[in-house]
């Protein structure tokens, strides 16, 4: 077979060459095939996602699953997505999520470039010490200290309750520094020209230092969303009131609950995270910046 | 003097707030793992025990087989990730066409919740209509993998579904760390291979690959950190104890189930402290033969 395919295909293969050995012609090809490839692999990131949905909106996948995946339900209904919202209260979830995400991301702002000015511009005793103790906390995982952690909100009576859930994560070491870095690249003598003008350190603050540093602010909004809104070892911990579960582990619960139906779980993980992905594809070349700014994830 | 302090009193005042903080919750907490670790808990007073809790962690093969088992799984990960990362976000820094779509769609798991993932994943992975069988089945492929069924170590077992799992959410993180590097390596290294006669592959190879150094070390360091620490998606497939069979638990699982679970604070935060130390010692370990190669290869060239 080798031998009669490589005689008869003997001229394309020079025909092919010769197209090759002209820059733009190799161009194109290159581009098509790294087209393919992405193409390829965006389907494989699609594809769990399209799945659930043509899942979720099949009645029938909660008695039998065809054996042949379909990306079509066969008897498309809204079923699922009915049985979903009376079993659990998902509105109240999103609620919860939205007043604990919100809350903590504007704490974790104001306090790290609070003292993010102060480490960068301020002159005070002891500036130093507390820096590296500042550094020091970054290297300490959550999880060495959630044990006492949760001791300490069951001691403060707080178990249960929004502030459980918020206090814990309003301030940040990483915040805190990446705030520092950034504002110390602010010129002194726009501060100093304030000061001669007779600005206290709070104004100088609120009208000088935050409005120049959008950039940062704008990356560590989405690194504390993503924390927040995705966490749920902590709600786990210290949350056993369902009027207070946030729709992460409000579904992390009913996932893991025996004898939840194909269908309707499907549809509830829809319902989770479909918003949040409509979100992302809006608000995607400020939070894929933030992420290239700071170098973490969600 | 007493002026200088007012002139300082104001900076006290807005570094307070994140101090207090950070010690009700991180200095507290921490010093207070590492008393727990050294106390029994005896009726209802805490008695001193030295040791004792590390030497039962050293002996028991549920803590030692989680500690193995988050660093396989880590190992793993990073040993899939980080080349094909790195492949893809080449492939993609040279493409005309739609890159920030791309860019948008391969970031899609990244934003969507952990939880919300493996839920789903563990439908893909059914082994009689999930996904990933079905696709299999219409392949002709017989017997079909049991996978997150399957707790032995084989290559369709619940390990490597997690680590497809984990391979598929994070790519798109890994692609976009990759190419904010790619895009900092000075053209001028690429003019000088053009000049030399480099092909693409070459200088992919030779000059690509080396300049991005500082990025593989720090998607590594950050990676083995993260790795060291996991726990929604396994604990969402598995719970607490890493069904089946225990080859989806990691350390931080057995640190919950020995505290929420078994209700022993004491031994769980022993184990803790050894993840802190572990922790610790890798990220020093990393940044020192980080370090320790870029004076060589500074003084040497």
């Amino acid at each position: 077979m080798a031998t009669s395919e490589s005689v008869s295909s003997a001229r394309p293969v020079t025909a092919i060459r010769g197209w090759l050995a002209s820059q733009r012609n190799f161009q194109r090809l290159q581009q098509v095939i790294i087209f393919i490839i992405m193409v390829i692999g965006a389907i494989v990131m699609i594809a769990p996602f399209e799945w659930m949905l043509a899942t979720s909106f099949s009645r029938s996948a909660n008695i039998a699953m065809p054996r042949i995946p379909t990306f079509w339900p066969a008897d498309p209904s809204v079923f699922n997505y009915k049985v979903a919202i009376t079993n659990l209260p998902l509105v109240r979830y999103y609620f919860n999520s939205l007043v604990v995400t919100a809350l903590t991301t504007l704490g974790y702002l104001f306090f790290s470039s609070l003292t993010g000015y102060a480490f960068a511009k301020g002159r005070f005793v002891g500036k130093s010490v507390l820096f590296i103790i500042l550094l020091t906390t970054l290297m300490i995982p959550f999880e060495v200290r959630m044990i006492p952690m949760y001791q300490l909100m069951r001691q403060l009576h707080l178990s249960d309750s929004y502030a459980a859930l918020i206090l814990p994560f309003i301030s940040g070491g990483f915040g805190t520094f990446l705030m520092r870095q950034y504002i110390s690249a602010i010129p002194d003598e726009l501060i100093d020209a304030a000061r001669v003008d007779g600005a206290n350190e709070w104004t100088i603050y609120a009208r000088i230092i935050l409005p120049l540093c959008g950039p940062a602010l704008a990356a560590l909004t989405v690194l504390s969303a993503l924390w927040r809104w995705n966490d749920v070892l902590w709600p786990l911990l210290v949350i056993s009131d369902r009027d207070l579960y946030t729709i992460t582990f409000g579904l992390a619960i009913a996932g893991r609950s025996q004898g939840i139906f194909t269908g309707v779980a499907l549809a509830t993980s829809a319902i989770a995270i479909l918003p949040i992905m409509i979100l992302f594809l809006f608000l995607q070349r400020y939070i894929i910046r933030g992420i290239m700014l700071t170098g973490l994830k969600g | 003097m007493v002026r200088k302090l007012r002139k300082s009193l104001i900076w006290y005042v807005f570094v307070a707030p994140t101090f207090i903080l950070f010690g009700l919750f991180v200095a507290y907490p921490t010093l207070e793992t590492f008393r727990l670790s050294f106390f029994q808990e005896v009726a209802t007073r805490q008695e001193f025990v030295g040791a004792l809790h590390y030497l039962r962690l050293l002996g028991n093969q549920v803590f030692l087989a989680a500690l193995v088992n988050t660093a396989f799984l880590g190992i793993l990960f990073l040993l899939i990730i980080i080349p094909l990362g790195f492949v893809m976000a080449s492939l993609l820094n040279n493409l005309r066409v739609w890159p920030n779509l791309f860019k948008a769609i391969y970031f899609l798991p990244q934003i969507t919740s952990t939880v919300a993932v493996a839920l789903v994943f563990s439908y893909v992975f059914q082994p009689n209509w999930g996904l990933v069988n079905g696709l299999l089945r219409q392949l002709g492929v017989e017997p079909l993998p049991l996978w997150l069924a399957e707790p032995r170590y084989v290559l369709t077992g619940s390990r490597a579904a997690v680590t497809i799992l984990a391979v598929w959410v994070a790519l798109g993180y890994y692609m976009l760390i990759f190419q904010a590097g790619l895009q900092a390596v000075p053209a001028e290294l690429y003019d000088a291979a053009v000049v030399d006669g480099a092909g693409p592959l070459q200088t992919w190879w030779l000059i690509t690959l080396p300049s991005m150094r500082p990025t593989f070390v720090f998607l590594y360091i950050t990676g083995t950190i993260e790795a060291m620490s996991r726990f929604s998606d396994l604990w969402m497939l598995g719970g607490p104890a890493g069904t089946p069979a225990r080859s989806l638990q990691t350390i931080v699982m057995y640190i919950y189930q020995t505290a929420f679970e078994s209700n022993d604070f004491n031994l769980a935060s022993s184990a803790a402290v050894i993840l802190f130390v572990v922790v610790l010692l890798l990220t020093m370990i990393n940044f020192r033969s980080f370090l320790q190669r870029e004076f060589s290869s500074q003084s040497g060239g």
